[in-house]
């Protein structure tokens, strides 16, 4: 017999009169790690949403702990003891780890706080999972990967019996997620059950003993262990494989040798002053670094926010800089939320990045209407009259796509472009990415782990806190270690399977 | 809908003038707050009016809006085809002694016996398709085996033997409720039936805990719940496979819930059918009259309409499926081991 921890069972929830969740069914059983792949992200908020507060469901019953927690005809809106742990942190950041998790505990009640008791109380949990970092160290410090072990820590300590991890693949690295995937393993062998919600199935195998796929707020399927393994769904996402298949099969056949067109030299200040790399014209490489810390400075510096003075980089041998420049173009991490103006209106929005090269585009109304016509018929003639607030996330991806487009660069920094999106807009982006490439501008990927950029890039560059961690040909794709998506496809694998590092 | 089309409704009036009375309180709460600010009135006075202002609209939505916003759900959901899942719904519906009587009168016809066994029939003629006579079936199949006997055609005499064991399980045994084996064996007879037809081509596995083994065999299940499912899956996803297909029976054990899964890995649906389908299972009262019926799933609304009426509609069925992967139909009961536990025992005529 097996205990549930979590049921939810016909669960119709309706948000401002859109249906998020549609006959939603969900188990989640004691010390098990349940896997939600999403194939559209459509609903998958409301999921979270209902699962930390109970909130008025349409139809269905939710069940916590063997508990009736809400029903359609009664929501009291009260939270779940659960804990969410997602991209965006629930920890304290003022405050050290273990005022974290045993101070801001709903039962602590002591006056006076005891912080070497407190740390020492800490220090077992710690040990137990291997983890190196002092118990006192404050939250602000901490990387991605250590923040969310200590929001996992925090759970264990608090006796939540289901811990959520909202697409937390993103946010760390390989290695990292190696680690963290150890942890969830042990917590679950103790009797914790977790949600992992990812939209990469070969993240979900490797840690997920069950596995629902979620699509338009409904559940479709789902697989336990085995499914997963030797017969995953692969028919929801055969149309990505074929566009992966395709770009792959382009790649190959294109063996020319082709100029420099940028070098990166130093650029940086603390990290990024130890990276040194080149990029040929109408190349993809992807960049995989390794160091939280670098990342942070490397997007810093791609964004305009800093500025080093150690360095250079190269655009055609000639110095150059990053910010202002037309011939670098950068694709910020989350772009719908970091790249849209909703300040400006649609047209605005999608010219911004004309203004150096065209500086009359502000007021020459022959030129917008000429770009209205061009692009009218590809993103759709409604949205330019649109708020860009109310635009679909799809269309925001449109936007910032064409923007760069639009402007026409000799070279593209994409900083995590999958992150956050699921099947649906990474379709979208590879399709963008594609186009850039076929054009001849180069494309730089920069991410912590590889995923789907992998399976775009023609070289690998693994940059550690030294500079180097090595570089990889597309034939020795294959070398790597799982979870890797489209890993046959990669010819290598095919001569030598053992062929893993 | 427009404020004056809004406005022929007295609940929307009376809304309405609930409104208009708390901003009146409100406002001369306010004024006589300011009055007795410049001591032109007495503070008691301000003090007393604004606690009516404060308790009046909080009393109107405790005690009036908020009961008749969760009738007005009760009713459009009715409308929608959910049936009130419990006797105390009913509770929920006290607009007037005369709507109150109305819905437990429309409720009590779809919870009657005859509507359990207008559904039973309905089970019945369709793993039948046909109104029979037993009797004369059974001594007909018996002759039938005897001569392939005599005849040394032990295969015919195997497959009329299992004919008549489905038929003699699908019609006489009138009870409603069987145990887990019981149905489980109906469907290994019905596999058998199959297995002339399709030969190696279909595959049957049942899985479950052997340590459960006693505990899930014992349960009580409505008699033909596995079979029209079973059927279902053969006819629907492995039928349209030249290769043929396996076919699953999972059964598992939670506290209080016995999960049965029937899965095969057959030619699956689309998206939009799946949520149909799903739609449908979730409303119990639109089953009878719909016209989308006849495009099919009749089967396993069947089922799920029994379990709804015998256990209430938090248990039930749900379909997973996807596009050539193959579908999943997952039965959710009550574990019961005696037929007295059964919640809504009415049912039974």
């Amino acid at each position: 017999m097996r205990n549930e921890i979590l049921r939810m069972e016909r669960v119709t929830y309706i948000e401002d009169e859109v249906v998020k969740l549609k006959d939603f069914n969900l188990q989640i059983y004691q010390g098990e790690v349940m896997g939600l792949l999403t194939v559209t992200s459509h609903g998958k908020s409301s999921v979270l949403k209902i699962l930390a507060r109970n909130l008025p469901l349409y139809d269905g019953y939710v069940y916590y702990g063997g508990e009736k927690v809400n029903t359609w005809k009664d929501s009291r809106r009260t939270a779940n003891r659960l804990s969410i742990i997602q991209e965006k942190s629930s920890l304290a950041d003022n405050l050290n780890i273990a005022d974290n998790i045993f101070v801001l505990r709903p039962g602590f009640r002591q006056w006076v706080i005891h912080s070497r008791i407190l740390n020492r109380q800490l220090e077992p949990f710690f040990k137990d999972i291997g983890l190196d970092i002092p118990t006192d160290k404050e939250v602000a410090e901490l990387s991605a990967f250590e923040r969310i072990v200590v929001e996992i820590l925090r759970a264990v300590i608090m006796g939540y019996r289901l811990i959520v991890l909202d697409e937390v693949g993103a946010l760390v690295s390989n290695h990292e997620l190696e680690k963290l995937h150890a942890i969830i393993r042990h917590y679950a062998d103790k009797g914790f059950s977790f949600l992992y919600v990812c939209s990469h199935l070969e993240e979900i195998v490797s840690i997920c003993d069950r596995c629902a796929l979620f699509s338009n707020g409904r559940i479709l399927k789902v697989m336990g262990l085995e499914e997963m393994q030797h017969d995953p769904p692969v028919t929801y996402m055969s149309e990505y494989n074929d566009m992966v298949r395709f770009h792959a099969k382009k790649r190959e056949a294109d063996h020319e040798e082709k100029e420099i067109l940028f070098q990166w030299d130093g650029y940086g200040e603390s990290h990024a002053d130890s990276f040194h790399f080149q990029v040929h014209k109408g190349e993809c490489i992807a960049v995989q670094i390794l160091d939280a810390g670098a990342m942070e400075e490397m997007r810093q510096i791609l964004t305009g926010d800093l500025l080093p003075e150690k360095g250079q980089i190269r655009l055609r041998g000639k110095k150059s800089r990053i910010c202002g420049n037309q011939g670098i173009a950068v694709v910020q991490e989350r772009a719908t939320k970091t790249m849209i103006f909703p300040e400006l209106d649609y047209m605005n929005n999608l010219c911004i990045c004309l203004a150096e090269k065209v500086p009359s585009i502000w007021h020459d109304h022959r030129l917008r209407n000429s770009i209205f016509r061009e692009y009218a018929s590809v993103l759709g003639e409604e949205v330019f009259y649109m708020p860009v607030e109310n635009l679909s996330e799809k269309q925001k991806y449109q936007l910032v796509y064409t923007r760069i487009l639009l402007q026409k660069p000799e070279i593209l920094f994409c900083i995590q472009p999958f992150m956050g999106a699921d099947l649906v807009h990474r379709m979208y982006i590879w399709s963008m990415l594609e186009k850039f490439l076929d054009k001849g501008i180069s494309v730089v990927i920069l991410s912590l782990n590889l995923s789907d950029s992998l399976a775009m890039a023609d070289r690998l560059l693994i940059l550690d806190k030294g500079g180097r961690g090595g570089e990889l040909q597309r034939e020795e794709f294959s070398g790597i270690m799982p979870p890797l998506p489209w890993s046959h496809s990669y010819p290598a694998i095919r001569k030598q399977p053992e062929g893993n590092r | 809908m427009k404020l004056r089309d809004k406005l022929k409704y007295l609940s929307n009036r009376a809304l309405a003038a609930g409104t208009i009375i708390s901003a009146l309180l409100t406002l001369f709460a306010c004024i006589l707050i300011l009055l007795a600010n410049k001591e032109q009135v007495p503070w008691w006075c301000a003090g007393l009016l604004t606690a009516v202002a404060v308790l009046f609209p909080v009393t109107c939505w405790f005690w009036l809006v908020r009961p008749y916003f969760r009738c007005e759900q009760m009713m459009n959901r009715f409308l929608e085809g959910y049936l009130f899942s419990e006797k105390d719904d009913m509770e929920l519906l006290n607009l007037t002694p005369a709507t109150r009587q109305q819905m437990q009168m429309v409720d009590q016809i779809l919870r009657s016996p005859q509507y359990m066994d207008l559904n039973k029939r309905q089970a019945q003629y369709l793993a039948l398709q046909n109104q029979i006579n037993p009797h004369f079936l059974y001594n007909t199949l018996e002759s039938i085996r005897g001569e392939a006997i005599i005849a040394g055609l032990d295969g015919v005499a195997d497959m009329t033997e299992a004919l008549a064991r489905f038929f003699r399980y699908t019609i006489t045994k009138v009870e409603n409720l069987v145990s887990v084996e019981e149905e489980l064996d109906n469907c290994e007879t019905y596999f058998g039936i199959q297995k002339y037809r399709f030969g190696d081509r279909l595959k049957l596995h049942i899985q479950y805990d052997v340590e459960e083994y006693e505990r899930i065999m014992n349960c009580r299940i409505p008699k033909l719940t596995l079979q029209p499912i079973l059927e279902n899956s053969i006819i629907h996803g492995i039928e349209l496979k030249i290769e043929g297909g396996n076919l699953y029976i999972r059964f598992q054990c939670t506290g209080d819930r016995l999960i049965i899964r029937i899965s095969d890995d057959g030619v699956g649906m689309d998206e939009m059918t799946l949520a149909r389908l799903n739609q449908k299972l979730g409303k119990s009262t639109k089953t009878i009259h719909d016209e989308e019926e006849k495009q099919g799933g009749i089967a396993l609304v069947n089922v799920n309409n029994r379990i709804h009426l015998l256990f209430g509609d938090e248990y039930g069925m749900h379909v997973y499926s996807v596009a050539g992967e193959g579908t999943d139909v997952e039965i959710t009961i009550p574990i019961l081991n005696d037929d007295r536990q059964i919640k809504n025992r009415s049912v039974f005529a």
